[in-house]
Parts: C-alpha cells; sequence; structure tokens
C-alpha cells in the first residue's frame, strides 16, 4: 500500500518536467492542428454553420431603456458622449429610406439591385458577414452604385443572447470581411431580429448601447413589411405605406433569406407609389444629412481584410477534399472494425475447436534466450519465472554491456540451466544473435529482460512448431501494472491489439510483428531470415517481415502469455513508441520490395504490407483530423450532435474493446477508462508519427546510428522507469 | 501515516520494493536481499529535514488558500467562469471533511465540540459587530412577527440556520446601498452548512464506511430531488437541506480521502471518471435557464451541476493529493501568504464581503476629486480597483479580528501570523 502510494505521488509531482519534451516535436503537429482548425472555422464561418444558433430572446421588460428612445425615431446615436444619454434620429418628412437585410444573395440581390437602378433609387443594405465573403462581387456591386452597406453580423445571431465579446466579434468580422472584398467599413449597425425602437427591451438595448460605445449608429426601422413571410405582393406594398402622409419612413425587406420573389415584385409599385406621393429615396446617411456611413480602408485594415477573405476562400475550397479524405478514412477505420471482429471470431472457432491440435505435441527442449541491458530489478523475476517453467528449456542470459549488477544478480543466483554471456554494448539486435549462435536447441524462444512467463509459457508457445510450415510464433503479452492510469491505457491496447489484430493477421497470414516480449523461432528460419539485424529500430518487426519473404508461417498463440511492465511516464511510453513506429517505417522500407515478388514473399508484400502502412502510419496521421473534428462540431457548431456522434464511434470501439477482453477472459473493469485512452492515444500517435516522419525525411538514419552507440533505444526505454 | 511515506519515497533511489499488483504476477524482486548492497539507498543526504511540525500537508493548504482567494474575487467580479475553473466551495467542504474524519478517532461528541469551539467565536465577534451596526442602521423587529424576529437572532449564536440581517437599511448617510447587510452576511450560509456537516459527521462516517459507494452518492441524488421541482425549497429548512445536498458529496469525498479509501481503488478510476462526471456537471449548467444572458451560465445559481461540478472537481483534487511535506520549488515563494491564509481562513472568509462592500464609500469620494475625475476615471470605473483595496482592508480585519481563531483554537494568540522567512531558506547571511 505504502509503497504504491508513494509512487504515485512521485509521479504527480514530477509530471511537469516529464512532459518537457523538445518543444519541436510539438511544434509542427500542433502548427498543423491549429491551421486545420482555424481553415475549418473560417469556412463554417463563410458558411454561415459556426454559431448558428438561431434561439430568439423572448421579449422582456423595458425598465432599463429610456423613454425617450422609445419613443423616437428609428436611428439611436449612442456614440461617444452620447453613450449615457443616447439621441434618436427620425427621417426628415416625405424622405424615405429603404433597407435590405440579410443580404447579399446571388439569387435575388442582383435583380433587386436593377430593379433600383432603373428607377434611380438609392437605398441601405444591411449585409452579414458570411453572405459578404460568398458573394464579395455583389457588395462590390452594390457599393459602386451608390448604395449603402451597414453590418448586420457575421452570423445572424440575436445579440440580446449573447456576451459583449460576442457583439465585439460579430462586428470586427464582417467589417475585416467588407475590407477584403469592398476596401470599406461601415458604421451603421442593425441588430438581427430588431424591430422598431418601441420593441426594444432590457435585454436587446445593452446590445444598442454597446454598439454605439463601438462608435455605430444603430439603424432599426419604421415599417416592417414583413415580406420574409410572404404575405403577398399587395400586403407588403400596404405594410410600407407611411402612416400619415408625408411622414419619412425607414422600411424594413429582405433581399436574402428565402424566396424573395414577392419583395422583388413590390419593390418598384412601392417606389411608384411613394414617388407619387412625393417622395424622395434617400440612404440613411443621406436622411440624415451626415457623411456617408461607408468609409475607405487603406494600408493595414485593407490588407487584413483582403487575408481574411483570401484564407475563407482557400479553406471554403479546401474543405471538400479533406471531407472526402476523412469519409475514406473513417470508412476505411469501420472496415478495419468489422473485420476483426469477424476474423478474431474465425480465429477463435480455429483455435478453440475441439480436437484441434497443430501436430504431435512438441517436447524437445527449448533455448531461452534473455537480452539483458541493466535490468537489475526485473532480471531476478524473469530468471525465477524461468526456472519454474513445464517444459524443458535451456536459459542464455545476454548482458549486453550493463553497467549495472545484473550479470551480478545471475551468477548470484545460480539457476540451473542459466548460461551468462557478457558482451560489450552493442545492442540488442547483436545481443540476441550472440545467445541464438550459443543457443543448444533449434527451437528458440526470445524474452525481454523485464518480462516474466507462467510456467507453461514457454510449452504452449512452442506447440504450433509442430506444424513444419511455421516459422515463428507470437506469444501474448500481458501489461502487468495495469492500476495506474497510463498502465490501464496500455492494457487495454494490448489486449486489444493481441486479440483483434493478431488474431486477424494470423488469419491473413502476414503477422507484421512477433513481440519482443515473447516470441518463438525456429533456428533455421532465423537463419533463412538472415538473424536479427541492426538495420531498423524494430528488429522484431524486421526478422518478422523477413520470416514471410522467406516464406515461413508466423502464427499466434493465445495461451503462451509473457506478463510485461508497461512505461509508467508519458515520456516513456513516447519514446517506446517512437522507437515502434520509427522502427515499423524502416522496416517497411526495407521490405519494400515484397510487393513486387513471387509467391509468399508477395502475399505478404501485396496484402501485409499495404495493411500495416495503412492502419500503422496513415490512419493514426489522419486521426486527429477526427478530434479537431469533434471541437470544432462542439465548440462551434453544435455541441450535442458532435458528441453525440462521437460517442456513437466510442461505443463502437467499446464493442470492439469488450469483445478483445472476452476473448482474453479478462475483467472489463479497465474499459471505463476507454474514452479517456481514445483522446490521449491518438494525440500521442499522432504526434509520435510526426516525429517519426520528420525523423524519416531529415537525415533520420544519421540520428538512429548515435542513439545505437549509447545502447540506450535498443532496451533501456522497453524496461520501464526504473534504470533511468 | 503520511511522514512514513515521505522518508521512504525520498530515500528510495533504486525503486525496488514490494508492489501489489492484485491479480496479476509481481514483475519485480520482492526480495530486497537478492540485490547486492552496493545499491542500497543513501539516506544522509536526503533524510536530515529541518525541523517543523509534522503533517502539515502543503497541498491541501494550497487548495485552501486557492479556494479562499477564488471566493474573493470571484465575489468581486461575478466572473461566471471562475466557480468552473475553480470549485471552491466543493473543495473547502471536502478539505474539511478530510480534518474531520482524521479526528473522529477520538469520541464523536468531544470532536464536535472542538470543532464548533473553534468555528463559532469567530461568528460572535462577527455578529457582535455587524448586529449593532444594523440596528444602528435601522434593523427592528419584525411589527406582525416579533417573538420570531427575536428567536431568529439566536441564529447568530449556534447557526442551524442562516442568521437573520436586516435589508433593507439605513445607509450610512448614503454611503452604502440599503442591501449592505445583505451583501456583508453573504458567506454565512457556510457556517450553517459546516455546523450541520460537522454535527451528522459521526454518522455520515458509519455510513461510509459500511457503504462507501452508496453514501457518497447519496447526497447527490438528494440534490436530484430537492431541485427537481417536486418539493418546495422555500424556508429555513429547506435552505439547510439544499445546501447541505449541494456540497454532502464533496464533504463525504473528504472524509473518504481521509480514511484512505480513495487509495484503495485502482488508481485508473478516478481519472477517467472524473473528465465524466464534469461533463455531466457541463451539461447540467447549460442547459439551466438563464438569469442573464449577457452573463452566462452561474454554476453557483444552480445547485445540481454544482453538486455534480464540484463532486468530479474534488474527486480529481484528491486523486492528485501528492502530500507536500515540503514545497515545490515554484511555489515556496508563496510560503508567506498561503500560511496566513491557512491561518487565519475563517476571518479572511468571514470578512472579505465586508471589505468588498466598504471599498465602494472609499472610492466614491475620488470621483469628486478633479485630479482623479479627469485623468484616472479608468482607474475609479475598474472592476479592479475595490479587489486591489479590498486585499489592505482584509489585512486590516486580520489583524483586527484574527487572534480569536488563535483563542478558540487554544493557541497563544497572534497578530499577523505571516511566517518570517520562507522555512529551510536562509537568507541575509
Amino acid at each position: 500500500m505504502s509503497r504504491s502510494r508513494s509512487q504515485r505521488r512521485r509521479q504527480s509531482i514530477a509530471r511537469p518536467r516529464r512532459l518537457a519534451a523538445p518543444p519541436l516535436r510539438f511544434f509542427l503537429p500542433v502548427t498543423v492542428l491549429a491551421t486545420l482548425l482555424a481553415l475549418m472555422v473560417l469556412r463554417g464561418m463563410a458558411n454561415n454553420e459556426v454559431f448558428h444558433d438561431q434561439d430568439i430572446a423572448t421579449s422582456v421588460d423595458k425598465a432599463t431603456v429610456p423613454t425617450s428612445v422609445l419613443e423616437g425615431g428609428p436611428v439611436v446615436d449612442a456614440r461617444g458622449d452620447k453613450n449615457k444619454k443616447p439621441v434618436n434620429y427620425t427621417i426628415p418628412d416625405k424622405t424615405v429610406v429603404l433597407s435590405f437585410d440579410d443580404g447579399p444573395s446571388p439569387q435575388w440581390t442582383p435583380k433587386i439591385l436593377e430593379v433600383l437602378k432603373k428607377e434611380n433609387v438609392r437605398a441601405d443594405f444591411f449585409v452579414t458577414g458570411s453572405m459578404v465573403t460568398r458573394n464579395p462581387a455583389l457588395i462590390r456591386q452594390i457599393v459602386a452604385e451608390g448604395h449603402q452597406i451597414g453590418l448586420h453580423t457575421f452570423t445572424h445571431p440575436d445579440l440580446a443572447l449573447h456576451s459583449g465579446t460576442r457583439l465585439t466579434w460579430e462586428l470586427g468580422e464582417t467589417q475585416l470581411a467588407l475590407a477584403g472584398v469592398a476596401g470599406i467599413h461601415s458604421s451603421l449597425f442593425r441588430p438581427p431580429y430588431s424591430s422598431t425602437v418601441d420593441a426594444l427591451d432590457d435585454w436587446s438595448w445593452p446590445v444598442t448601447k454597446q454598439a454605439g460605445s463601438e462608435g455605430y449608429l444603430t439603424a432599426f426601422i419604421d415599417k416592417d413589411t414583413d415580406d420574409w413571410k410572404r404575405p403577398g405582393v399587395d400586403s407588403i406594398v400596404k405594410a410600407a405605406m407611411p402612416d400619415l402622409p408625408g411622414q419619412g419612413e425607414m422600411v424594413l425587406m429582405h433581399d436574402a433569406g428565402g424566396n424573395r420573389a414577392q419583395t422583388l415584385a413590390a419593390l418598384p409599385i412601392i417606389i411608384e407609389k411613394l414617388k407619387d406621393q412625393g417622395y424622395t429615396f434617400r440612404t440613411t446617411a443621406e436622411a440624415l444629412g451626415t457623411a456617408s456611413a461607408n468609409t475607405e480602408v487603406t494600408g493595414y485594415n485593407l490588407w487584413v481584410g483582403k487575408a481574411f477573405v483570401w484564407c475563407t476562400t482557400f479553406s471554403v475550397g479546401l474543405m471538400p477534399w479533406l471531407v472526402a479524405l476523412l469519409a475514406v478514412v473513417g470508412v476505411l477505420v469501420m472496415a478495419r472494425f468489422a473485420l476483426m471482429l469477424v476474423l478474431s471470431a474465425v480465429h477463435v472457432r480455429r483455435v478453440r475447436k475441439k480436437g484441434f491440435s497443430w501436430g504431435d505435441p512438441v517436447t524437445e527442449p527449448v533455448t531461452v534466450v534473455v537480452p539483458a541491458y541493466n535490468e537489475q530489478e526485473c532480471i531476478t523475476n524473469t530468471l525465477l519465472s524461468l526456472a519454474a517453467s513445464d517444459h524443458p528449456i535451456e536459459v542464455i542470459v545476454v548482458d549486453d554491456g550493463s553497467t549495472d549488477d545484473t550479470s551480478a544478480i545471475v551468477e548470484e543466483l545460480g539457476l540451473p540451466n542459466v548460461r551468462l554471456i557478457r558482451q560489450q554494448n552493442s545492442g540488442k539486435p547483436t545481443a540476441l544473435n550472440t545467445g541464438v549462435a550459443a543457443a543448444s536447441h533449434d527451437l528458440i524462444v526470445m524474452m525481454d529482460g523485464d518480462t516474466v512467463f507462467e510456467p507453461s509459457t514457454v510449452r504452449e508457445l512452442v506447440q504450433p512448431f509442430a506444424d513444419q510450415r511455421v516459422g515463428a510464433v507470437a506469444g501474448n503479452a500481458k501489461v502487468g501494472n495495469r492500476d495506474t492510469l497510463i498502465g490501464a491505457w496500455q492494457h487495454i491496447e494490448y489486449v486489444m491489439g493481441f486479440n483483434l489484430d493478431r488474431r486477424m493477421y494470423d488469419v491473413l497470414n502476414c503477422m507484421p510483428t512477433i513481440p519482443g516480449a515473447i516470441g518463438a523461432f525456429r533456428r533455421t528460419a532465423l537463419q533463412q531470415a538472415g538473424g536479427m539485424s541492426d538495420d531498423t529500430l524494430a528488429e522484431d518487426t524486421d526478422v518478422t517481415m523477413a520470416l514471410h519473404r522467406a516464406g515461413w508461417k508466423v502464427v499466434y498463440t493465445e495461451d503462451a502469455r509473457a506478463w510485461t511492465e508497461a512505461p509508467v511516464s508519458m515520456k516513456q511510453l513516447w519514446s517506446q513508441r517512437y522507437r515502434w513506429s520509427y522502427g515499423t517505417m524502416q522496416a517497411m522500407w526495407k521490405h519494400r520490395h515484397a510487393v513486387l515478388e513471387r509467391g509468399p514473399a508477395g502475399h505478404f508484400g501485396r496484402v501485409g504490407l499495404p495493411f500495416v502502412s495503412l492502419f500503422m502510419v496513415v490512419t493514426p496521421l489522419l486521426a486527429p483530423a477526427f478530434d479537431i473534428g469533434m471541437v470544432y462540431g462542439v465548440v462551434f457548431v453544435d455541441a450535442y450532435k458532435t458528441l453525440a456522434a462521437w460517442f456513437a464511434v466510442m461505443a463502437l470501439q467499446a464493442v470492439c474493446a469488450w469483445w478483445s477482453f472476452h476473448l482474453d477472459k479478462e475483467k472489463a473493469w479497465h474499459l471505463i477508462t476507454l474514452p479517456a485512452q481514445q483522446v490521449v492515444y491518438r494525440v500521442l500517435m499522432y504526434m509520435v508519427l510526426m516525429q517519426s516522419a520528420i525523423t524519416a525525411l531529415t537525415g533520420g538514419r544519421l540520428r538512429w546510428q548515435k542513439l545505437k552507440r549509447t545502447g540506450e533505444v535498443g532496451l533501456d526505454v522497453t524496461t520501464g522507469a526504473m534504470s533511468s | 501515516m503520511s511522514t512514513g511515506d515521505v522518508f521512504t519515497n525520498t530515500a528510495e533511489r533504486g525503486a525496488y520494493g514490494i508492489r501489489d499488483f492484485s491479480d496479476t504476477v509481481a514483475l519485480r524482486v520482492t526480495d530486497p536481499a537478492a540485490i547486492p548492497a552496493q545499491r542500497a539507498p543513501e539516506p544522509e543526504e536526503a533524510a536530515p529535514a529541518p525541523a517543523r511540525k509534522p503533517g502539515r500537508d502543503r497541498y491541501l493548504d494550497l487548495l485552501r488558500a486557492l479556494a479562499l482567494v477564488r471566493v474573493v474575487v470571484y465575489h468581486n467580479f461575478s466572473w461566471t467562469w471562475l466557480p468552473i475553473v475553480f470549485p471552491s466551495m466543493g473543495v473547502m467542504f471536502a478539505l474539511a471533511g478530510s480534518l474531520m474524519v482524521r479526528s473522529l478517532n477520538r469520541p464523536a461528541l468531544s470532536v464536535i465540540r472542538g470543532r464548533l469551539r473553534r468555528l463559532l467565536p469567530p461568528m460572535w465577534l462577527f455578529g457582535a459587530v455587524v448586529v449593532p451596526l444594523m440596528i444602528l442602521e435601522g434593523w427592528r423587529p419584525d411589527v406582525h412577527h416579533t417573538t420570531w424576529w427575536w428567536g431568529d437572532l439566536a441564529y447568530w449564536v449556534l447557526p442551524f440556520s442562516e442568521p437573520p440581517f436586516g435589508v433593507p437599511l439605513d445607509t450610512f448617510g448614503g454611503h452604502l446601498p440599503a442591501s449592505w447587510a445583505e451583501q456583508i452576511c453573504v458567506p454565512l450560509w457556510y457556517l450553517r452548512a459546516y455546523l450541520w456537516y460537522v454535527l451528522l459527521s459521526p454518522l455520515m462516517l458509519k455510513a461510509l464506511r459500511k457503504l462507501p459507494w452508496v453514501t457518497l452518492l447519496v447526497p447527490l441524488a438528494l440534490a436530484f430531488v430537492i431541485n427537481s421541482g417536486l418539493v418546495d425549497q422555500s424556508g429555513r429548512l429547506m435552505e439547510a437541506a439544499t445546501d447541505f445536498t449541494t456540497f454532502g458529496s464533496c464533504w463525504l469525498l473528504g472524509m473518504a480521502h481521509g480514511e484512505g479509501l480513495l487509495r484503495r481503488i485502482p488508481q485508473y478510476v478516478v481519472p477517467s471518471l472524473a473528465p465524466l462526471v464534469l461533463m455531466f456537471g457541463y451539461w447540467w449548467l447549460m442547459r439551466s435557464p438563464l438569469d442573464n444572458p449577457r452573463l452566462g451560465h452561474d454554476l453557483e445559481a444552480v445547485p445540481v451541476a454544482q453538486a455534480i461540478w464540484s463532486f468530479g472537481a474534488v474527486m480529481l483534487l484528491l486523486h492528485l493529493s501528492p502530500s507536500w511535506e515540503q514545497w515545490p520549488k515554484p511555489l515556496e515563494r508563496f510560503n508567506g501568504v498561503i500560511s496566513l491564509l491557512n491561518s487565519r481562513a475563517v476571518t479572511v472568509y468571514l470578512w472579505h464581503s465586508f471589505a468588498l462592500v466598504l471599498t465602494e464609500p472609499l472610492i466614491d469620494p475620488l470621483w469628486s476629486n478633479s485630479f482623479f475625475y479627469d485623468h484616472a476615471q479608468w482607474l475609479l470605473a475598474s472592476q479592479w480597483t475595490p479587489l486591489v483595496i479590498s486585499v489592505p482592508l482584509i489585512c486590516l480585519a486580520i489583524l483586527l479580528f484574527g487572534w480569536i481563531e488563535d483563542v478558540a483554537a487554544k493557541r497563544r494568540p497572534r497578530l499577523f501570523p505571516y511566517p518570517r522567512r520562507s522555512k529551510g531558506r536562509r537568507r541575509n547571511r
């Protein structure tokens, strides 16, 4: 008890330091992900997908709205000094301001502009930022034809329901878009879902006040035509007529957001009728006799606006491709789940069938090679567990130049059938080769110095050699320290990897790796494959691929269990995974010619290699895009739907995980940590793969050579915390 | 217990030893004798720690100080995100529960008496200042319920329910808002809740020992029931019940922590479950109706969300619980402030709202000062100004009223228990 407690204590204090990895290794992945997120948001803004909330505030009390504002004209000025005492402006008599909200739309705005041009009338257009980014040419046309642009926010939310920050953001982004497409800013603002000034209430009034304090003139309306309800042309015309003859008015219509045929038809009639009554048509600024609300922007603001529009255009164009790519990956991942479920069931049926055997029982003695580099904490247990084996074995411990007491411990134990070979530190592959060379028997088991076997493990592991085509056997490695968070994650990963992946690979006959922790080889097969090689960082993957190319069968046996100690800190896990993923890349590159070969080598090259590269390299590299998509969905679009989708995928994974635990007869308690594991692992594997890819592309061999000479990557990383 | 752990820990460089892997095979050497003596730990370097009071867990001190600071800042700014970042009240109750369970190996009655002895005198002192002030400003017996009014005053002696205060009152000649007493008495609910937890702790501990998981979740379940709208929540009793259920699970978590229950479950469990609990609490918060849409959802106003969120956060914080005997390097420099806040926690908590209310009459006159009006309007209008001004006011409260905490704890009264020098470090020598 006290032991595990202090263990935990140490971890939590030291965690920040252990996580401190060189910044560069995070820089590129994080940049890529952040850029992706930014592009998605830009595109979502342009398509009015982000923040697209349609909640509309219900009206509340008007206690805080000044009476003068409620009873005044449609334009409210709360700028600067007037913020404490806002002033209303009325449209002068015999003057009418036509205003069109929500546009511009490519379908209706050009037609409305045509009518206005024909009648020689100028009007206000209150545009939304998302429409601006999508229809830049229309904005330029509106401006060129002398109309006035006002802001109607970027995404058209009811601002009464949002924070002041959101208001600032909405207006700022819309100005950016306007600057980008037309080189102008506007100081005229109309809040979405607003109406006449007497409709202001305690929730919407602060919006107007804030807009004023940010320098905007807020334009409400006198007459609402309700044209968006499509009440009929006559009704729209009627609604646009003044209450009292000759009274000035601000008329609201819409040039986007649905079918605007009625608006279009009513517009010439309204203009004719009002002209007959002696009205003149003005923009708000003209009507109030002030300078135009639209000002040209230059310099920095102009270029930022342009950059904004460029990026948006780029992201809108890019996103379909990305979505298609993700869809492909999604389908592949689902297909893989299905395949794993089916093939693991096939494998279980095959090997657990009554009367199944590989052939006659294998009883011949076996050599167990234990490469050891600084394993003083673990080697005793390893050897004691081997001594309890119920199969005749000879153990060869190869001390690869340890700097601790590994050799002394082995000698001191003095177990029968255990031989110790000391060698200069020269890496795990060499140590294994040394052991194989000294082995007296033809069946050779390889294990790690930090691994513990059950008494039956060796016997179970070598039974498949009864089949003469079998050249190597992979055992079932299990995580011993599964009580910590990282341990539990790796436990889940190991159980799934051994019970789904390896069974699938077994059935497909393309097992990519025999785990270093527990594997058995036929000496002849090893010799044909050229022994262990130090060409790659993952000699186990390398030799397994070589065996496939030499035509040997590689199988998985579930009952040969080895208990291993998984890395206990993120840093150790990182370096282990880095070694694995980079090593796998190297091994695949080394054996790439198998794709073109004939016979069993060709089978491996055309089935196994694509499989491995697809699911160990390509998919993990794209997987964080899903997480980014989730962040995007939760934060910007619809949190509930996104989370529901995410948990659905999680449930699917949970089913697979539960199935694998069931196959391994493990209790499924650890699955409660599956959601956390998925999130962390996807990101971790992505980062590791990016680092591996960078290393592979930028003179990785040199770096690896240096690593090898220290001997650390060969063994130390896998042994867990204790040697550091 | 914790002292022993710490020493084994600093000594263990080899980090071998006995491990409890329950259902898995032991991977490590179980017999240290199997390893040559040369690798034996060298205790000489690490062991001689400076003599100091044993058993002071600096991590818990840090949490308590953070909770206090958070409460003050929140009451000044009303930032709705702050309770989400750090659910102070849950943390405070959990810490109290953890302390309570440690003393409960003594007879329950004497423990309860001891707790009350430390809690009530500071409150009495607070009442001795606030109640006369209220009466001075026109607090009078209720015309219709005179007897009740006098009866309720008893809560200023023993806060089974929230001590009463007057609203509206006179304003000290216009210097304070009419609701000043209400604002000052904001922290009092905590004492009421604390009193009930202390009284019920022996029972809760029994239940916790018998059915740990069920007991932990009972207050949460009750919180759902009470806040479901099916129960009439008005009245002094239901007020107490609502707060009791809101933070009951945190108090129990603290007790479970003190009992070592949390250490008995596998380490992966809490960090796996807590995020889900937090997500659930956040979701509950988001689906609750809004008071003011421009301010956003406030955790403090939604008891069920508060209960769930605090439960999840406290679970995580107690899981981490690294038991610092000594400050980690980066925190060393805050030793003084944190120690001060810990030894004057009740004082700071009780008097901080008093200090915040007093900042208003202190800042207001500056508006008539022409220099400030012309050049520093931003300063006068800033929300930070009252916070900055409240700090010396709180220090003043510590000087004036803090000693009673020492008296209540039967210690030698100290004026301002700020440790002179950070421990174990020498300067100017």
